[in-house]
């Protein structure tokens, strides 16, 4: 069994640019860490702190916001 | 408004020691719109509590919830349901809310989140500046309605002193000089001589000097005066619901 540490990563990605890169980078065969779970919001500017922090609290290691 | 900033997290930890059920009440009037005790800071300092109670490795349920407004009774009572089986309540109102809650819930312990800063109101995005010192006794028909006693470090009311340099107080390249500000504003309005008028010292007694504030409307109030009641008011208790 390996020790080595995968972090979970919450990826909060805008629908209309990150989120639709990393759709596109799916059609294209291109692969990620199973540790990072994306998270679609409207708009970054929809993000708020107690969204991190709820990730944060929830067990992630990281936050990861693209938009 | 009333301005005001969060203590430190570890202060509001210290404040709540003990605890194991915490309630960190806003307050949807002055304090959330100088973002230091509104809803979102008061979801923000629950999650913040329990995440720091957890890495110290205690079991700490912390939640929260706004009021419309904890400086008057009757508003606290929409948060009654929420405060059922809490040991500690963490206000984030200023200090007459604080006071106001452990008038309400006397049964409670409760603690302040913020530190009370001023009467102000924000020149800038993220700033905020004093106005008002709630002197009792308005001057600002004085001085064209610029604040000396709130906004002159010392409180000057024949000013500007020997301090004033460049339009600047002496403590700080940031502080601007009140009598300066006053100066300009007169010119501006044209009558500059009202400078020359000495004022006499000041009664500070109308304000906080004078002891604990008090405003009576006969007019306003209903009811006998205290002197006729048999008992005092008791704020209805939660553990009595």
């Amino acid at each position: 069994m390996s020790q080595e540490f995968e972090p979970r990563i919450v990826a909060f990605c805008c629908h209309h640019c990150a989120y639709g890169a990393a759709d596109l980078a799916g059609a294209m065969r291109l692969r990620y860490p199973e540790g990072v779970r994306v998270v679609r919001l409207p708009c970054t500017g929809k993000l708020d702190v107690a969204h991190v922090l709820e990730a944060f609290e929830r067990g992630a290691d990281g936050a990861f916001v693209a938009g | 408004m009333i301005v005001a900033e969060q203590k430190p997290l570890d202060e509001i930890l210290a404040l709540t020691e003990g605890a194991e059920r915490v309630a960190v009440l806003g307050c949807g009037t002055c304090v959330t719109v100088c973002f230091a005790g509104g809803e979102k800071e008061a979801e923000v300092l629950a999650a913040s509590l329990r995440m720091r109670a957890r890495v110290q490795g205690r079991s700490l349920d912390a939640t929260h919830g706004v009021v419309q407004r904890q400086c008057e009774w009757e508003y606290l009572d929409a948060a009654r349901p929420s405060l059922e089986g809490v040991d500690c309540v963490v206000s984030l109102a200023c200090g007459v809310g604080v006071q106001a809650m452990v008038e309400r819930f006397p049964e409670l312990r409760t603690v302040p989140g913020l530190n009370t800063k001023f009467y102000g109101l924000p020149t800038e995005h993220g700033v905020w500046e004093a106005r008002c010192a709630g002197c009792g006794d308005c001057v600002l028909g004085l001085t064209d309605g610029i604040c000396p006693v709130a906004r002159c470090s010392k409180s000057l009311l024949n000013g500007p002193c020997g301090g004033s340099q460049g339009g600047k107080c002496e403590i700080s390249p940031d502080t601007p000089c009140a009598w300066h500000l006053i100066y300009e504003r007169m010119e501006a309005l044209g009558h500059l001589d009202r400078l020359a008028e000495i004022q006499p010292p000041k009664d500070w007694s109308p304000g906080p000097s004078g002891g604990p504030g008090r405003i009576v409307r006969e007019d306003l109030r209903r009811g006998p005066p205290p002197a006729e009641e048999s008992e005092p008011a008791q704020p209805s208790s939660l553990l009595a619901s």
